[in-house]
């Protein structure tokens, strides 16, 4: 029942807060039932078998026996960790977002926990509708959260973002039902489990588009790439990143944009193999291009959020470029990545939510000579931008690493092209970090009438659990890597007959060793 | 003709029976009175009551495929359960009319007395196998329409759409029954049974079928506003007082849909490629057509009843599939779970549209919405859960009723319909949002109706706990509904 109550707790938390009637406190008790879930999702490690790539604390029953549709939920060293970003981020940004969500606080922290479940969801379904269930639900408090509590041009953002992803998915429901027929053809029963839909072998024939895997590969691969956003569908996530509030930007990047990536490691790639690799080239072009692209518009953005939007699409670019590299180094880099990226670039969302709090502009021109004003503030995000940048010894640079390793053994000249991103990276993001720390003071920092404080005792409470794990998961990228390393190993040995098989409760991950090998 | 009536007629038909009888308490009353009203809540009580032993009595004898009056009625599980949305659909309205400011008026017990009787027109309609019965089930539920829509005093707009409406009703009357006339001319009958094993035969060798049954399918295209046949549709559901319209969108729909399925059953379909290929594109144009129209209405009940037109769209599509499908057990059950869903969420819109009219006169924009959610938030997120339902995103019953509709054409083959229908859902997310945007993210100050509106409240409220709760027994729901088709 873990996993289930890991899910669904947040929906009840949303509940309670809904009727919570003393509005004052409304927030300690939503970072109190926020900080449950997170000691609640600790405990899966108490259960999980890190040796073994197959299927744990599944839980699943019949849901609509019609169609074979289960409600189905497991856990693999896929999943583990970005079930345990998205608890780990949720308390952090409800602590953020103390000062800066001002109005309708019930109704911010509702959106909040309804958003928790249908990302934790998504993450651990293993049946096709359920997943859609989870994978839309996820859309609705979003849309709220940047049309509600978003800067002035929220509305159209927030319409962007919901139109854009909505049409992104609906190709993906007309695949997943098809596929529920081709169960039937294959068993004679419907379903839509994931693990069914694993042993379909399904046609390919190379070079022609229209083959069948071809079809529901790309109607697969369109909702994610969407959602990641690979280039060129990626519009809207520098208009929902700058005009949401700072706790949405931060779940935006921090997770939801994961489950794009997710779906391309869970569902795109073990269940579409031949067509996988044959489009591989162009996923992985589509990653470079977005790795440069993004790099350069961000360079010369005004506007820091945008920047970091547009380093966003940078930075998704590496996870899916090493994704499609198909071999050890590139999966483990981007399942690492995708965890680093919610770490820190969650992290420099919320720092530039904390200086916009204190002067209401995120213009860069506008800055200068911060470092003398707010000196913690300042080392603060000077460690986060070495993360973000992959300096050695933080996060980012293993993920960065194993990422281009594994691309230039699968295909350098990605690889030549991809590197360049590192370059632009320490380019754009250090020259911004000048630009607003050190030299003449701007007009905002010198205005004595407004004398700018530095980090409070709750904003450090805020960053320093994230600098933690930047430079936890830098040094000892092995305390992570342990548990994801059989599923992943399982995927790229066995992606073109990949399996997953559900792992019985208490038994020794020798018997279930067919997930190491 | 020897017509043999027995008792098990009477049974059959019992629920129509009470339904009429209920209906003229309300007037029998307003006589014996002097021509004075009883208190509406007392006439909205009785109608109340009515629906439920019809309901009750629908249930009890109806189904299992039997028949009364010689064939001409069928009491199946289309029937049940058509009847019982179509019943439920009409009490919502009713409970709308009791406080709409522009249907409270003298006339109440006339009103009621219409409505009821729309009603038992609906039960022959849901029920009739012989085409003839279909068309007066058709007429009767049509004439008392015609009525109501007229029956507001004030409003221009309402007597304008009365005529419309009736013009265009008795047009599609007319050509149903032309059409009604070449199926006697070449089969010798007009009950559906009788030639239902032969139509996909028949509509090769026969132009005279294939004439006929082409015209009655325009016929019902028209009643159900299909695209091009659908212009009538924004106008008289804008000029009827809004529990009227939302009566129209629902009830009416849903048996109107239910003729449709039984005379499309007939496998016709499978005989003729071009009906086939015809319809299938009218399904498209409808789906599309409806929303991208939809789009640029900045009148409340203009957009839903363009959505409306839209959703006769999807319908469409499950027509199709129980046309095409040799059981089309599948595709039917998709059709009444669709109309089921679609019920829901088509009246709890037009039941927040009805508590934001403030008189008999007023027109809801969708600009009016300004600040509801703060004025009322328990409304504005039930408003909330009824568009989302409409744009069909999950977990709501609006979700699955598409998907069960796109399972069934998938199913069948008709893959390319599905991602039509799927297309055409996404240009519909976009109006669909537009009152959300407004209500929660633009300041102003809406307000419902001064007068207590605690029925349509409630109504309300229960629907958009219906969406939410159904959706995630749904499956239990459509097998049932399966099951009773067979």
């Amino acid at each position: 029942m873990i996993l289930s109550s890991i899910v669904f707790l947040p929906l009840l938390f949303a509940l309670i807060v809904a009727v919570w009637p003393k509005s004052n406190t409304i927030r300690h008790l939503a970072l109190g039932l926020s900080l449950v879930e997170f000691v609640l999702s600790l405990a899966l490690f108490r259960q999980f078998d890190p040796n073994s790539a197959g299927l744990q604390m599944v839980e699943k029953f019949m849901w609509i026996e019609r169609f074979g549709i289960q409600y189905f939920m497991g856990i693999d060293g896929i999943s583990l960790w970005l079930v345990l970003l998205t608890t780990f981020l949720t308390p952090i940004i409800i602590l953020g977002s103390w000062t800066s969500i001002t109005e309708r606080v019930k109704g911010f922290h509702v959106a909040m926990f309804v958003l928790q479940t249908a990302m934790l969801g998504t993450f651990l379904a293993m049946d096709a509708i359920f997943f859609y269930v989870f994978w839309e639900l996820s859309l609705v408090p979003m849309y709220f959260m940047v049309g509600i509590w978003g800067g002035a041009r929220r509305i159209y953002a927030t319409v962007k973002f919901f139109i854009y992803t909505f049409a992104g998915s609906v190709m993906m429901l007309v695949a997943i039902i098809y596929m529920m027929y081709l169960t039937q053809e294959a068993t004679g029963t419907m379903s839509a489990s994931l693990l069914d839909f694993y042993k379909l072998k399904i046609p390919f024939v190379g070079g022609t588009f229209f083959s069948l895997q071809t079809l529901l590969f790309f109607a697969f691969a369109l909702a994610f790439a969407i959602k990641v956003p690979a280039f060129p569908v990626h519009t809207w996530l520098p208009d929902a990143h700058v005009e949401a509030p700072t706790p949405g930007s931060v779940i935006l990047a921090g997770v939801m944009l994961k489950m794009g990536t997710y779906g391309f490691m869970r569902w795109v790639i073990p269940l579409f193999p031949e067509a996988s690799e044959y489009w591989a080239w162009l996923f992985m072009l589509i990653g470079t291009v977005g790795i440069i692209y993004g790099a350069l518009v961000a360079m010369v953005q005004p506007d820091v959020k945008k920047l970091v939007a547009y380093s966003s699409v940078s930075h998704m670019g590496y996870i899916l470029v090493g994704l499609f590299a198909f071999n050890a180094y590139g999966m483990t880099g981007g399942l690492y990545q995708m965890l680093n990226h919610g770490i820190s670039t969650g992290a420099l969302f919320l720092l530039i939510g904390m200086i916009y709090e204190r002067t209401h502009s995120r213009e860069i021109s506008k800055y200068g000579g911060l470092a003398g004003v707010l000196p913690l503030f300042t080392i603060f995000f000077f460690i986060i931008t070495l993360s973000s940048i992959a300096v050695p010894l933080t996060n980012g640079f293993v993920g960065e690493f194993l990422i281009l390793l594994g691309t230039y053994q699968a295909e350098p000249v990605f690889a030549y092209f991809a590197v360049s991103g590192v370059v632009l990276g320490a380019v754009y993001m250090l020259w911004m970090f000048k630009r607003v720390f050190f030299g003449e003071k701007g007009e905002l920092v010198k205005d004595e009438h407004h004398p700018l404080h530095d980090l409070n005792a709750r904003e450090i409470a805020v960053l320093v659990p994230l600098v933690i794990m930047v430079f936890w998961m830098g040094l000892f990228p092995n305390h992570f890597l342990n548990y994801s390393k059989a599923s992943i190993d399982y995927l790229v040995n066995n992606r073109s007959n990949y399996n997953l098989t559900i792992v019985e409760p208490g038994a020794t991950s020798t018997q279930h060793a067919q997930g190491g090998n | 003709m020897n017509m043999n009536i027995g008792l098990s007629d009477i049974l059959l038909i019992s629920p129509m029976i009470a339904l009429f009888l209920v209906s003229l308490i309300p007037i029998t009353a307003k006589v014996l009175r002097g021509n004075r009203e009883q208190p509406h809540a007392v006439t909205l009580a009785q109608a109340l009551i009515g629906i439920v032993i019809a309901i009750g009595l629908l249930i009890v004898f109806g189904g299992g495929g039997k028949t009364a009056f010689n064939n001409g009625l069928i009491f199946d599980g289309v029937t049940q359960w058509m009847g019982v949305i179509a019943l439920g659909a009409a009490g919502a309205a009713m409970v709308m009319m009791y406080e709409n400011p522009a249907t409270t008026g003298k006339q109440f017990s006339e009103l009621i007395f219409l409505a009821m009787s729309s009603a038992v027109g609906m039960l022959i309609l849901v029920s009739a196998v012989d085409l003839l019965m279909v068309f007066i089930g058709l007429e009767m539920m049509s004439l008392a329409l015609y009525l109501m829509i007229a029956m507001s005093h004030e409003e221009k707009l309402s007597k304008e759409a009365a005529l419309k409406y009736f013009i265009l009703g008795s047009f599609a009357s007319a050509l149903f029954l032309y059409g009604v006339a070449f199926i006697f001319g070449s089969t010798g009958g007009t009950n559906i049974l009788a030639f239902m094993d032969s139509a996909a035969e028949l509509v090769q060798t026969s132009r005279l079928f294939l004439f006929g049954i082409t015209f009655v399918i325009l016929g019902f295209c028209f009643k159900v506003s299909i695209a091009p046949f659908h212009a009538w549709t924004p106008d008289v559901y804008q000029g009827a007082p809004t529990p009227h319209t939302a009566f129209m969108a629902t009830a009416v729909k849903t048996v109107s849909f239910a003729a449709f399925l039984r005379v499309i059953a007939t496998k016709s379909l499978i005989g003729s490629d071009h009906l086939f290929d015809i319809l299938q594109w009218l399904a498209v144009i409808t789906m599309i057509l409806g929303n991208t129209a939809a789009i640029i209405q900045n009148n409340f009940k203009r957009m839903i009843a363009y959505s409306s037109v839209a959703h006769s769209g999807y319908l469409l599509i499950g027509i199709i599939t129980a046309g095409v499908s040799d059981n089309g057990a599948f595709g039917a059950s998709g059709v009444i779970f669709y109309l089921l869903s679609y019920a829901l969420m088509t009246l709890g819109a037009f039941a927040i549209a009805s508590m934001l009219e403030r008189s008999e006169n007023h027109i809801v924009n969708v600009d009016d919405l300004a600040g509801f959610a703060k004025q009322r938030p328990m409304l504005a997120l039930c408003l909330t859960v009824f568009l989302l339902s409409l744009a069909g995103i999950p977990p709501t019953l609006g979700f699955f009723g598409k998907f069960y509709l796109f399972n069934a054409a998938i199913g069948e083959g008709l893959l390319w319909l599905a991602i039509w229908g799927m297309i055409s859902s996404v240009i519909g997310v976009y109006y669909y949002l537009r009152p959300v945007v407004v209500m929660y993210m633009k300041e102003g100050n809406a307000e419902v109706a001064s007068h207590s509106l605690n029925a349509t409240t409630v109504t309300t409220v229960i629907m958009a706990l219906a969406i939410i709760v159904m959706g995630f027994v749904s499956g239990p729901i459509f097998s049932a509904v399966e099951r009773s088709l067979f």
